[in-house]
């Protein structure tokens, strides 16, 4: 029994992580009605790039190399919008997907190239903090991923509620015409979703690496297939349901792990998804504005 | 033909439809006339099927239709034209009236292959007599997308009619047209009466309403406010009301 | 020589998996799903010939079945899932399908060795082709006939109401069921086709391979599944048929001389040709 809530845990905690992705997918579709694939691999991309400081600085301390993957999640969404939102017409859909696949496949050749297929490492902070209660124990390190997700999420509900572009990105999200006439620039909002979400996605990116240990582009498709999971669970465009569906399906993940295996884990997640699929579509919060 | 029995639709708090009492008979052309948002179209919507009724009973030819979804619904004899133009604008002229051939009769004429697999030959006549009577005959290959604006209206209806319906529902279909459009709208909705097809048409339009049709319903807020003769209509006060404003009642 | 043959092999075969997606897009949904009802296909077809001795041909015909078996089951909750949400879904699904082959382990013992998918390690010996005697040249005749088959039956559909009906879904489902059109018949029909042609591609994937696992079901063969109707146009059937050629001949085969490159440009031309022609190839029809 306190293996399951010792499991739980830890799962939770590393939900978080999950969260900031489905965030970032959500986000972008609540704004462009738009889903970009590309979006977790720009994220183990921006975390790539943060560890460009340690080759520069090989004494530098976590929290630089975080920042830095912070900073390069949000050029590479900036990148990743250009590329395949800014000059494809919204009339096709199909193309802005295909062309963010493509986006994605390229992200990932790229980080194979670069390293050559080879794992890196990532530096961690407070690994070797443990916080006990009895037999119950909570990791430093991962209390630390929870403690930042959390705080990139509040600063993103913030953004969203509380300043004059969060303003601006609901009203794109539900009315992108009435709110062009209302002198809204729509490349602007666009753009910035883009960027913030990418920002959001570097952080996550360098959360993952830091928790797990290493970096490896085999991350990118897992990582790609459970943030979508995740944002259909909580509800295409809620960011309130992509939290929380973050938290579940990291714990979900983790407690399943816990009594069948790595191997079939995966494949429990994906029932998850089916079973919201078939009985609640909407996911757990019901979409704002959701159309399609 | 038609009977609505205190039909309610609801919308959250919204009540778009509420406990509407309508009988079209066979043979009618009936009108449904009302200010913006009196609920005209959601009744034509929940008579077609997209949404189901909050409370109240649809019947059709003495059978509640309510459970049935809309594809079959036309299958049992009614159709509808959209008040914005729902053509399949990648499809040509023609292939749109073939898509549209879903009525009971052509379901019990051709066999599966036949209807599914084969070609267009068995078909020629038919929608050749639908292109004539909307005049696109010249356009049989055209994209619906390419049409000009009447022609889609025509389209439209002769879309509706491909399926032999014994109902149609006209959602405004005058919308956007000049006098002239008008009067060759009413002369085809005449002719289609006289092919037996009962007719319920939803408009703003006065000219159309009042030159066409038997008897009207106005609606108001989602509540029949009047029913009469077309005659009857325009002389009566609560009307006069709802489109114009006036002391409250 | 031999060498061109293997290209038309693989050509042939990714005509059929980008054949099973455009029939399922012309309805309107885009699916990610093809490339597992394709792995379907190629481990059915695999463990017939090899653990039970079968001919190809009749097990082929198993693995359209069972293609078209999986596709109809996905079908109908695909059909509660809209836009989207549905390629989440179908990708999620071809994920769940190559997890299963990942974890998937049958073998008997023949002629003193075991046989049979073995897990991560695969499927291997799948020597069909070789131990009856076809050459090359051969085989890649015999997958033609097959791609030849689902062009003309594809051709056939879109030439008579069905295809048109297709069409019609695809482009207004309100408007659709309006006419009367049953849309559910419609769509899980659609990727029931689908999912049979995607068996036979398979199917035969396998036995010109010869070794087959679970990686090479990955996301990226899905990606390639539905590239091909997209970036060839809906227009018609030889839309895929140019795309696969353009990106399978000319891309990855063409652009050999850029080694390890090749996969990096995969990614870039997709994203340039999105671009540049948003309608695909082909196009749409003029409008």
């Amino acid at each position: 029994m306190l293996d399951f809530f010792q499991t739980l845990s830890d799962g939770v905690l590393f939900g978080a992580t999950y969260a900031l992705i489905g965030i970032g997918f959500t986000l972008v579709f609540g704004v462009m009605h738009k889903i970009n694939m590309a979006y977790a691999a720009a994220s183990v991309g921006g975390a790539y790039a943060g560890l460009l400081v340690l080759k520069v600085m090989a004494t530098a301390p976590p929290a630089l190399v975080f920042f830095c993957a912070f900073v390069a999640g949000g050029l590479l969404g900036w990148m990743v919008y250009v590329a395949c939102f800014h000059f494809i017409p919204l009339s096709s859909p199909l193309a802005t997907l295909m062309s963010t696949v493509g986006m994605m496949l390229l992200i990932d050749e790229v980080i194979v190239h670069v390293t050559d297929g080879m794992p890196q490492g990532y530096p961690a902070m407070f690994d070797d903090v443990m916080l006990r209660a009895g037999e119950f124990s909570m990791r430093g390190d991962l209390l630390l991923v929870f403690g930042v997700a959390v705080l990139a999420m509040i600063g993103l509900l913030l953004l969203l509620y509380r300043t004059r572009l969060g303003l601006a990105t609901r009203a794109v999200s539900q009315q992108p015409v009435a709110a062009q006439l209302c002198g809204i620039r729509l490349v602007r909002v666009n753009a910035l979703t883009f960027i913030v979400t990418g920002l959001l996605g570097g952080l996550a990116g360098a959360l993952i690496g830091a928790s797990v240990g290493t970096l490896s582009p085999l991350l990118t498709v897992p990582l790609t297939v459970k943030g979508l999971i995740v944002t259909v669970i909580g509800g295409l465009g809620s960011v309130p349901g992509a939290i929380v569906a973050g938290l579940l399906v990291g714990g979900f993940e983790n407690v399943l792990q816990l009594y069948r295996g790595v191997t079939e884990r995966d494949l429990y997640v994906m029932l998850l998804l089916f079973v919201f699929l078939v009985f609640r579509p909407g996911g757990i919060f019901a979409a704002k504005g959701g159309r399609d | 033909m038609l009977e609505l029995r205190t039909l309610s639709r609801h919308f959250g708090g919204v009540r778009a439809v509420d406990g509407l009492d309508l009988t079209v008979q066979e043979g009618q052309i009936f009108g449904l006339i009302g200010p913006n948002g009196s609920g005209k179209s959601t009744t034509v919507n929940v008579i077609t099927g997209l949404f189901p009724p909050t409370s109240g009973a649809i019947v059709f030819r003495g059978r509640d239709i309510a459970g049935l979804p809309t594809h079959l619904r036309l299958r049992e004899g009614i159709a509808r034209t959209f008040q914005n133009i729902r053509l399949f604008g990648q499809l040509s002229v023609w292939q749109n009236l073939w898509v549209a051939q879903n009525s009971a009769q052509d379901l019990a004429h051709q066999g599966f292959f036949a209807r599914w697999l084969g070609g267009q030959r068995g078909v020629r006549e038919e929608i050749g007599r639908l292109l004539e009577f909307s005049g696109l005959a010249h356009k049989r290959d055209e994209l619906a997308a390419n049409l000009a604006f009447g022609e889609q209206r025509r389209l439209e209806l002769a879309r509706a009619m491909a399926a032999k319906p014994k109902l149609l529902l006209l959602d405004e279909p005058a919308a956007g047209m000049n006098s002239e459009e008008i009067g060759q709208l009413r002369s085809r909705i005449l002719k289609l009466r006289e092919s037996g097809v009962t007719i319920l048409l939803v408009e703003h339009v006065m000219e159309l309403v009042m030159g066409v049709t038997d008897r009207i319903a106005v609606l108001n807020f989602g509540q029949k406010i009047a029913e009469g003769t077309p005659a009857e209509i325009q002389a009566h006060p609560a009307v006069r009301k709802a489109y114009l404003g006036g002391e409250a009642a | 020589m031999d060498f061109y043959f293997g290209l038309a092999q693989l050509i042939g075969v990714h005509t059929l998996l980008g054949l099973s997606a455009y029939i399922v897009l012309l309805t309107g949904q885009v699916s990610l799903a093809q490339a597992g009802f394709f792995a379907v296909g190629a481990y059915t077809a695999g463990m017939l010939t090899v653990l039970a001795g079968w001919h190809l041909v009749p097990a082929l015909g198993v693995s359209a079945l069972s293609g078209a078996a999986v596709a109809c089951a996905v079908g109908f909750p695909a059909l509660r899932v809209k836009g989207l949400m549905l390629v989440i879904a179908t990708l999620a699904f071809g994920e769940g399908v190559r997890l299963f082959f990942f974890n998937f382990d049958y073998q008997i013992a023949k002629g003193g060795i075991q046989v049979g998918p073995l897990g991560g390690e695969g499927f291997r010996q799948i020597r069909f082709f070789p131990e009856n005697g076809w050459e090359t040249g051969e085989v890649m005749l015999f997958i033609w006939a097959f791609v030849a088959a689902a062009m003309a039956l594809l051709w056939w559909f879109d030439r008579s109401r069905y295809g048109t009906v297709l069409r019609a879904v695809g482009e207004d489902e309100l408007a659709a069921q309006s006419v009367g059109i049953n849309l559910t018949a419609v769509k899980v029909s659609a990727m029931t086709v689908g999912g049979a042609i995607a068996g036979i591609g398979g199917g035969l994937y396998a036995h010109y391979t010869t070794h087959i696992e679970h990686a090479s079901f990955s996301i990226l063969l899905a990606t390639f599944a539905i590239a091909y109707p997209i970036v060839g146009g809906l227009r018609s059937v030889f839309g895929t048929l140019l795309a696969v050629i353009f990106v399978q001949g000319f891309l990855v085969e063409g652009l050999r001389f850029l080694g390890d490159w090749r996969n990096l440009l995969f990614g870039a031309l997709i994203v340039l040709a999105m671009n540049l022609r948003p309608s695909g190839i082909l196009g749409r029809r003029r409008a």
